[in-house]
């Protein structure tokens, strides 16, 4: 009788525990009735239909925690370093391009808990110790289909080959270092990605410089759209999300998904921020099931939830880059090598864009 | 300073007038006081925290300044900046005297569009005009297509320093026409008739009458249009290729992309200098003419 009392009551404090780790364990997308009421977040983003569709995602998680959010922006890290700096830091969330958290993990990001965001869902190789993706895109090299009825380019490779490929060329020049392009670049000119050395750089820079004087760099996404739509470049590597509205406005580019460069934004929690465990909270919603659709939705970008299934058109269907066969042609850049040498990769990425 | 110079007569009432006159200069200083503070708040102290930041980061000492001038990219880019705004400055001047003349001889309406022609655009944001002058200017564009339709190959235009230069002066170009106009205004016509009926030829009249008058509108536009074109950013970005890039855009990417403060200031402060030089010879420039002007 004893021992049964006894078992009875292990097993229960056993089913008491587990239940109780199963709450504390979150589940993507769900958040606690009324947990975060009188708590206010900002959310910090790149404006534009891009943070719109965010807050629409984020709006359940709004209505059901209680939560006051309110959104600032644009990203600038260096506005976040002097937050930081200053030990005054109003951002909670913030979204930011591919590199910052790899290059300020622990210096203006947090080291995420990851007990306290549901990570099961998302795609393989895109979390990193102070970061995990805010959505999915790429780049993609875009052609001319009209320019290359017979012989179209097939990859990267061709893209760098001005004698096989005769034709104008773009691609991106905003200032910040694209490590992919200039992996491309590499490859094209016989190198090796795994094992790059600085020497590389200059080698791929040269091979950048061998596509003659008239190629373009585009500065903004809208920049390359405006290139497709108007034809004034045969060949563009281009934004996903830009591509795919060039071609709804009727420009005659097909993309070649051989190799194409996996670029997400990063969600961040900055250091010093006032109350971490509800901008977990909010991270943890955001890359929930309905969250990414709604994300997606809004935006075209590719949600990072793999049961995601947004309802979109034909055509923003055909640049959702998270479809099994597109994963498997998509390739991630060198991060920790660029990581390493950011400073004189971008010393001389610069070089580069100032003509030199 | 033209009415303390009427108002200084040595009678009695007239001399108690000169006192209050004094007075009110005196309490006058208050009124430029918001402006002063304004500027020391938002100019003097954060170029004063860059200026420092430049020698403090990373370490003290010159090493920003060195690395300035060390870096081959950095002088080439510096160098084009001052042309690049040295081309944009003429071009405003070309474009801009004749039609500053122009509003001073029409009637009130015509000026009164004139004037709108100048400064709507103004109003519109630079951004929206720039892009506007992309799908002018690039290879498929309105400029080309004229072009080609009058059987001539087509003119690269955009990603060209020309295309920048045609930008800009586009954008800064009420800034040359405002001063020019405030001065011509006040240019008495009559001069050049007394120059004709002297026996000068019109070519004449101008070189030697109008010309030497409305010089200091000139300067005054010359300079604005100049020292604004230095700090450029958004036009040369869109419109310009790698060989039209300009300082701020270097600065931009030290600050924003490489959190290089140390460096990004010490960029600011070399373009600041290298400014106060160049006006600095400009000025005796700007006097000479005006004295020869008068003594003839």
């Amino acid at each position: 009788m004893k021992t049964r009392i006894g078992q009875g009551i292990a097993f229960g404090l056993l089913m008491m525990t587990t239940a109780a780790l199963a709450q504390s364990k979150p589940v993507a997308g769900e958040v606690a009735e009324g947990s975060l009421k009188d708590k206010t977040l900002t959310f910090v983003s790149y404006g534009g239909i891009y943070q719109d569709g965010q807050i629409a995602a984020l709006k359940e998680f709004v209505d059901k925690s209680g939560v006051k959010l309110l959104s600032d922006g644009p990203t600038e890290i260096s506005k976040l370093q002097a937050q930081v700096e200053s030990g005054n830091v109003t951002w909670d969330v913030v979204d930011t391009g591919d590199f910052p958290p790899y290059v300020y993990c622990g210096k203006l990001f947090q080291k995420l808990d990851f007990s306290k965001i549901d990570t099961s869902n998302i795609p393989e190789g895109q979390i990193s110790e102070c970061s995990v993706p805010a959505m999915n895109y790429g780049v993609v090299l875009m052609y001319n289909t009209e320019k290359y009825k017979d012989n179209p380019p097939k990859s990267w490779k061709d893209f760098f080959d001005v004698e096989k490929f005769p034709g104008s060329r773009a691609l991106e020049g905003s200032g910040d270092l694209s490590g992919g392009m200039v992996e491309q670049a590499l490859l094209a000119a016989g190198g090796s990605v795994e094992n790059m050395t600085v020497a590389d750089i200059d080698k791929a820079v040269e091979k950048v410089k061998s596509l003659g004087p008239d190629t373009i760099f585009w500065k903004t996404g809208a920049d390359s759209q405006q290139l497709a739509e108007s034809g004034e470049a045969d060949m563009i590597a281009m934004w996903t999300g830009r591509a795919m509205t060039a071609v709804k406005n009727g420009a005659k580019y097909t993309p070649v998904w051989q190799d194409w460069l996996v670029v997400m934004d990063q969600m961040t929690i900055p250091m010093g921020v006032k109350d971490a465990d509800a901008a977990y909270a909010l991270i943890n919603a955001y890359v929930g099931k309905s969250a990414q659709e709604t994300l997606a939705k809004t935006t075209s970008y590719t949600p990072i939830h793999k049961d995601a299934k947004p309802q979109v058109d034909e055509i923003t269907a055909s640049f959702m880059t998270n479809t099994p066969d597109k994963l498997k042609l998509g390739y991630h850049q060198n991060i920790k090598f660029w990581v390493e040498n950011f400073e004189v990769a971008n010393e001389k990425w610069n070089a580069l864009m100032a003509g030199n | 300073m033209a009415a303390s110079a009427t108002g200084s007569r040595d009678t009695g009432p007239a001399a108690a007038a000169d006192d209050r006159w004094r007075w009110f200069r005196g309490q006058a200083f208050w009124l430029v006081a918001p402006a002063l503070l304004l500027l020391v708040v938002c100019l003097g102290l954060p170029l004063a925290i860059v200026t420092l930041r430049s020698f403090s980061e990373p370490q003290w000492g010159w090493q920003n300044y060195v690395w300035f001038f060390g870096t081959p990219v950095n002088l080439t880019v510096l160098q084009r900046t001052f042309a690049i705004s040295a081309w944009v400055t003429l071009v405003c001047l070309i474009a801009g005297y004749p039609y500053a003349y122009v509003m001073t001889v029409v009637g009130p309406k015509m000026r009164l569009v004139l004037i709108l022609c100048v400064l709507v655009p103004f109003w519109v944001s630079g951004v929206v005009r720039t892009l506007a002058w992309v799908i002018l200017l690039q290879d498929s564009g309105v400029i080309n297509s004229v072009i080609r339709s009058v059987g001539l190959g087509p003119v690269k235009l955009i990603r060209t320093q020309t295309g920048v230069v045609i930008g800009m002066a586009q954008v800064l170009l009420p800034f040359m026409i405002l001063p020019l106009y405030s001065v011509m205004k006040a240019i008495d016509l009559r001069l050049l008739q007394a120059a004709r009926s002297l026996g000068a030829s019109p070519a004449r009249a101008f070189a030697q009458v109008y010309l030497p008058l409305s010089l200091p509108g000139v300067y005054a536009g010359a300079i604005i249009v100049f020292i604004l074109a230095l700090g450029f950013y958004i036009t040369p970005a869109l419109l310009g290729g790698p060989r039209s890039t300009m300082l701020s855009t270097l600065i931009q990417n030290q600050v924003l992309s490489l959190l290089n403060w140390g460096r990004g200031g010490a960029m600011g402060v070399v373009l600041l200098i290298a400014t106060f030089v160049l006006l600095a010879l400009a000025a005796p420039l700007s006097r000479q003419p005006h004295k020869t002007g008068s003594r003839r």
